[in-house]
């Protein structure tokens, strides 16, 4: 009989990146209206465009309701008590990385982030965003070299304003839903990818989000463009600091793939997740979409969630191209109070498209975890296919495993699959592992990471080994 | 919508007794379903409004078997036409039950009664009158097999309803027939009670004709070590809506499900289930096939919902979906709520066309495409139609299946 306390002791684990960085900091006051947004608009120092993008975004979400249909139940969310924009202060121009304040180093070197000069031979090039700001991107000159941009989206919209002009909005357009028309409104700052015709990017990109601001809300803006025959690996990675309240997070993500290019998406979410009591821990509603505009356009989704309060996230593809392909790998590992309502939505458009969903649910203590996702098969899908298999952990009588998957097909001459499994931590197994001299924690750990093994393989090298070694913090206790 | 009028009015509808007045009660406030709950987000509101359309019809018109009576020892009852029974033999007995009973039953279900979820109901229970339901008690071994007709007047809404309480220990086979006519609506509620140790083996046969409506909503109890197996059939409806809850109230019960619905021309067919686990050791297997053709819509919605208590459970559900046109649409939800820990869950869903290797094989032995593809739908039904019980012998109902292909 598996001792049920002791399974639970596995699954307990302190919160490693819950330190708060000392820096000064300039914020604005709280509260949300056009004039927070015009503020927000001057002091990124924005074109026209932006700002009017912002403004209709506002007017579109104070006439929508904040959505109720996920099976997650928290405190109302105060809009007007929000900081929208919180950056440190530092020199307005940085040109190497000496210059940025050594405390923020301090901190993303604490975080494991290569930024420094040194750490640079992990060939993996970062942007680190600090609150609402980009503080450093890394490898600049050597990607500019293949004609990459990848830059902070703020530089980009001075930059390059004609891409960002083009392309936001075209993947998750404004008043797609509530927290994507919030962040239309007042996004600071994120990302920005191009990868030009017929290149593949030499080394693996990567975004840090760090929350540092306990009142601050982060909403991050990713933009990814991949153009023919191109192809990238784009990770982000995200840790707040330990506050006893409630900090929102509503990030938009937008990717867009055109003829034969590839596009991987690999998330490693570990935010704050609350105490114990489910006290403090981060908000998390992302809208995340990619569109395979061109024929044989691929995009690839893998996220490993552990982190968050609350979870509200369904990373999508738009299968447009002919033949493009859609996927989604995921592991969700939720705990004390923790609730997740996560999935994704693939709707096949084109013919002859593709996708593969695979995602692998454990929830412990009292936490909740909900698969939820869309497969729909559009009238002119012809020769397309989908699979989904979605499989759930439980560890512990008080959690709870829900499975919602939503599957509409307007066309036969297309295949759906879908399969769901539920199961908790084999007896047999364990014992089996324990006879042969195994520890009970390692024997759990190594069960659970077997559990995920199909997603784990679908990431990529540094992030495989960050996942892993998550998930076994997570499930390192004080047992023994 | 004559009826929801009367429903806000409160008018006209006569002869109210105590279980009328609460579901009218219920229905006032809100006299429709929220076409945004997720019961009836895809329900199609003018099919709806269209059911709705009809006046109530108290009286019932001759109805017309689809099959001939074979031994004595069936039991054959029309709800609404001769339903009066007081059988008491030597190894069994099935009894009327007294309008006490009916009234503390229906009343106690209608406490749990959610209003979307339920709507169903409480139009049925608001509108049926006291000719049209049915009440009985059976009990004992050796019991024939019941056949129940249902069926709707052409240009009338009719609403009947059925309760019946499985005594313990009794195995009972009953094959329950819903029949609508031309521009009719059927409003059919049934409430089973399985007491201990009982088993009941259920047929559902649904079909109309040309204009035909159908709301169907089926409420059972399942107390421990009971075993309840459904095999159930819709097609040729304009409008159907087919709703299955089940609670297995004490655990340690089975449910077997093996469910089917055809839609072609303009047809909306829907099948909505929702299983309880109220208790341990609980069991179920579930199928549900849909097969839309024309520009028809098919709609599969499945939920099982296993709370703590119900430890050790074992539960399977299956969604497999036949698309037959590319105008017609297929929806399927399976879902699994779980907190349990101990427990085997598992659900699938496959949405596709025949098989196209299976027809080149048979093509290539000499057989027509046309022979082919019923061969093909034949074993697709037959999975299904073999489930059923009671009339297997009488009425070939495959046959009229494929045929009507």
């Amino acid at each position: 009989m598996v001792n049920e306390n002791l399974v639970k002791d596995v699954v307990k684990e302190p919160y490693k990146y819950g330190f708060v960085t000392d820096i000064e900091t300039e914020k604005i006051e709280k509260g949300l209206n056009e004039g927070i947004i015009k503020l927000i608009s001057q002091k990124k120092d924005e074109p026209r465009f932006l700002l009017d993008f912002r403004l209709k975004a506002f007017k579109k979400w104070q006439k929508m309701k904040e959505p109720d249909w996920a099976a997650l139940g928290y405190k109302k969310i105060d809009y007007q008590d929000i900081i929208y924009y919180s950056a440190p202060k530092q020199k307005e121009k940085i040109s190497s990385l000496d210059e940025v304040d050594p405390k923020l180093l301090e901190t993303f070197d604490k975080l494991g982030i290569p930024l420094t000069e040194q750490k640079k031979l992990t060939n993996v090039a970062v942007d680190a965003v600090f609150d609402s700001v980009s503080i450093a991107t890394t490898f600049r000159e050597e990607l500019a070299e293949h004609g990459v941009i990848f830059c902070s989206i703020s530089e980009a919209v001075k930059n390059h304003a004609d891409l960002i002009e083009k392309y936001l909005g075209t993947v998750v357009p404004a008043s797609d839903n509530y927290f994507a028309a919030l962040n239309s409104a007042v996004f600071s700052d994120g990302s920005f990818v191009y990868i030009p015709k017929g290149v593949t990017c030499p080394m693996d990109l990567s975004s840090y989000f760090r929350i540092n601001s306990g009142d601050s809300g982060q909403f991050e803006r990713t933009l990814i463009i991949a153009e023919e025959s191109s192809s990238v690996s784009y990770l982000e990675g995200c840790t707040a600091p330990m506050f006893d309240t409630n900090t929102l997070h509503a990030a938009v993500v937008e990717l867009i793939a055109l003829d034969d290019a590839t596009i991987k998406y690999s998330t490693v979410q570990n935010w704050y997740a609350g105490d114990e009591e489910g006290i403090g821990g981060i908000f998390n509603f992302v809208t995340k979409r990619g569109k395979c505009l061109g024929k044989r356009s691929k995009i690839s989704w893998s996220q490993v969630e552990t982190g968050s309060a609350i979870t509200w996230k369904y990373p999508s593809c738009l299968l447009l191209g002919e033949e493009s392909v859609g996927e989604f790998y995921s592991v969700a590992l939720t705990n004390n109070l923790q609730q997740a309502d996560t999935g994704t939505k693939m709707i096949h458009i084109g013919p002859k498209t593709k996708s593969t969903i695979v995602s692998k649910g454990i929830s412990a203590g009292n936490s909740k975890n909900s698969y939820r996702g869309l497969v729909k098969m559009g009238t002119k899908a012809t020769g397309s296919r989908n699979y989904s298999q979605c499989d759930s952990m439980l560890i512990g009588d008080q959690a709870s495993a829900n499975t919602f998957p939503y599957i509409k097909s307007q066309q036969p001459n297309s295949e759906i699959e879908h399969e769901a499994s539920t199961c908790r931590i084999s007896e047999d197994q364990l014992f089996y592992l324990q006879s042969r001299g195994i520890e009970f924690e390692e024997a759990v750990s190594m069960m659970v990471s077997g559990f995920c093994r199909d997603v784990f393989n679908q990431l990529p090298m540094e992030f495989a080994a960050e996942a892993d070694k998550l998930l076994a913090l997570k499930l390192e206790g004080s047992v023994g | 919508m004559e009826i929801i009028d009367k429903i806000k009015t409160n008018k006209s509808i006569d002869n109210q007794t105590e279980i009328k007045k609460i579901c009218l009660d219920k229905l006032q406030s809100s006299p429709l379903p929220n076409p945004r709950s997720e019961q009836w987000r895809l329900s199609n509101k003018s099919k709806l409004s269209n059911f709705l359309d009809y006046s109530v019809n108290k009286n019932n018109s001759k109805i017309d078997i689809p099959y001939p009576k074979n031994s004595q020892s069936t039991i054959r009852l029309i709800i609404g036409e001769n339903c009066q029974i007081n059988l008491i033999e030597k190894n069994y007995s099935i009894q009327q039950l007294s309008e006490d009973e009916l009234q503390k039953y229906i009343k106690e279900q209608i406490s749990f009664f959610n209003q979307n979820e339920n709507w169903s109901d409480l139009l049925n229970l608001s509108l049926s009158c006291q000719n049209n339901i049915l009440g009985l008690k059976i009990n004992g071994s050796k019991i024939p097999p019941i056949e129940i007709f249902s069926h709707a007047s052409s240009n009338s809404l009719n609403a009947k309803t059925l309760i019946i309480f499985l005594e313990k220990n009794c195995n009972v086979e009953l094959l329950q027939v819903n029949l609508g006519e031309d521009n009719s609506s059927l409003s059919q509620a049934t409430f089973f009670c399985l007491e201990k140790n009982s088993s009941l083996n259920h047929g559902v046969v649904s079909y109309g004709v040309n204009k035909s409506n159908l709301l169907n909503s089926l409420n059972v109890i399942q107390q421990k070590n009971s075993e309840y197996n459904l095999g159930s059939l819709h097609f040729k409806f304009n409008y159907a809506r087919f709703e299955i809850r089940i609670k297995q109230s004490e655990g340690n019960a089975k449910t077997n499900i093996k469910g089917m619905q055809i839609t072609k021309k303009d047809e909306q067919i829907s099948t909505y289930t929702k299983i309880d686990f109220d208790g341990p050791n609980g069991f179920l297997d579930q199928i549900n096939k849909s097969l839309a053709d024309d520009k028809s819509h098919a709609i599969f919605e499945g939920s099982i919902i296993v709370p703590k208590i119900a430890q050790k459970t074992d539960a399977s559900q299956l969604s497999r979906n036949l698309l037959l046109s590319n105008l017609a649409q297929i929806d399927t939800k399976p879902q699994l709520e779980i907190i349990a820990d101990d427990v085997k869950c598992k659900h699938g869903a496959t949405i596709s066309q025949l098989n196209e290797e299976e027809l080149f094989y048979m093509r290539t032995r000499g057989i027509t495409l046309k022979e082919a593809s019923k061969l093909q739908l034949s074993s697709y039904f037959q999975e299904i139609i073999s489930f059923i019980p009671v009339s297997k012998d009488r009425w070939d109902l495959l046959d009229k299946l494929l045929n009507e292909n």
